[in-house]
């Protein structure tokens, strides 16, 4: 018999997984009872939607997407005995990440400017819920990336670009729901 | 396409992201909205699962891969079924 799980077959670190499916889990639930709150008032939503800025939120999806494929290159160079470079990689993952948050914040900004709050309409309220929950993990995201080009052991960078890959995910998600079906 | 997996996969999800965000920019007829969105959740999808694959390494555990793929297609279905309500009634 062989005492090999179906476990073993998972990249890194088994908790990671655990982290990565809640949340998911977590944003997957916020993204459900959105589109189902937008049953009640489609219209609403769709005006709503309208003062989001469409081409900002796919400038930062680029950003976000470049920022882990960073992160992926950093673990497969330090594998290759490449420290330098792993730690430039990671280094240059959460720079991109820190540009991303820049860009939220020009975001919420510019809906401040427009007299935009959470209660405007239900619709922000998802909107600052998910959006602001997401860039809290892209700063910790950040500070996870910076403390592991520090610490810059294989199984810490594994455990560090795995979670800045779960905010890569959540963001490919959140995307397409809040800013781009109409 | 390049011959990296890793640059590959940030290729695709530039083209997948490029695309869904032109399809929702696209001013498409009032019957063609339904489409307009299944496509911009399928693509959203394909990005999750190339993320999944080739940035967090599934590709090297076809199991969890197909698992994964599998119960997010199932929540994009869920997404879409809500999408499409309004249009319906």
């Amino acid at each position: 018999m062989s005492d090999t799980s179906v476990f073993d077959e998972l990249p890194g670190d088994l908790m990671i997984w655990v982290l990565i499916v809640s949340e998911v889990l977590v944003f997957g639930a916020g993204l459900a009872a959105f589109m189902a709150v937008r049953i009640t008032d489609p219209e609403g939503f769709a005006t709503a939607q309208d003062a989001l800025y469409r081409t900002g939120a796919a400038l930062n999806t680029v950003v976000l997407i470049t920022s882990g494929a960073l992160a992926a290159w950093a673990l497969r160079l330090r594998e290759d005995a490449r420290r330098g470079l792993a730690r430039l990689a990671l280094v240059g993952a959460a720079l991109l990440g820190a540009v991303f948050l820049i860009v939220k914040l020009a975001e919420y900004a510019g809906k401040a400017a427009d007299g935009i709050a959470w209660d405007t309409h239900p619709f922000f309220t998802f909107y600052y819920g998910l959006t602001g929950f997401h860039a809290a993990h892209v700063l910790a995201g950040v500070v996870v990336l910076l403390l592991v080009a520090w610490k810059d052991e294989p199984r810490n960078i594994e455990a560090g670009a795995a979670f800045w890959h779960m905010v890569d995910l959540v963001w490919v998600l959140l995307f397409p729901v809040l800013y781009l079906l109409r | 396409m390049p011959r990296d997996p890793l640059l590959r996969a940030w290729v695709a999800l530039m083209a997948l992201s490029l695309g869904s965000t032109l399809i929702s920019l696209w001013h498409w007829p009032p019957d063609l909205t339904a489409l307009a969105g299944a496509l911009i959740l399928t693509l959203g999808w394909l990005k999750a699962r190339v993320i999944l694959a080739r940035y967090l390494g599934l590709v090297a555990a076809p199991f969890w891969r197909r698992g994964f793929g599998l119960c997010l297609a199932l929540f994009c279905l869920l997404l879409l079924g809500l999408y499409l309500l309004p249009l319906a009634v």
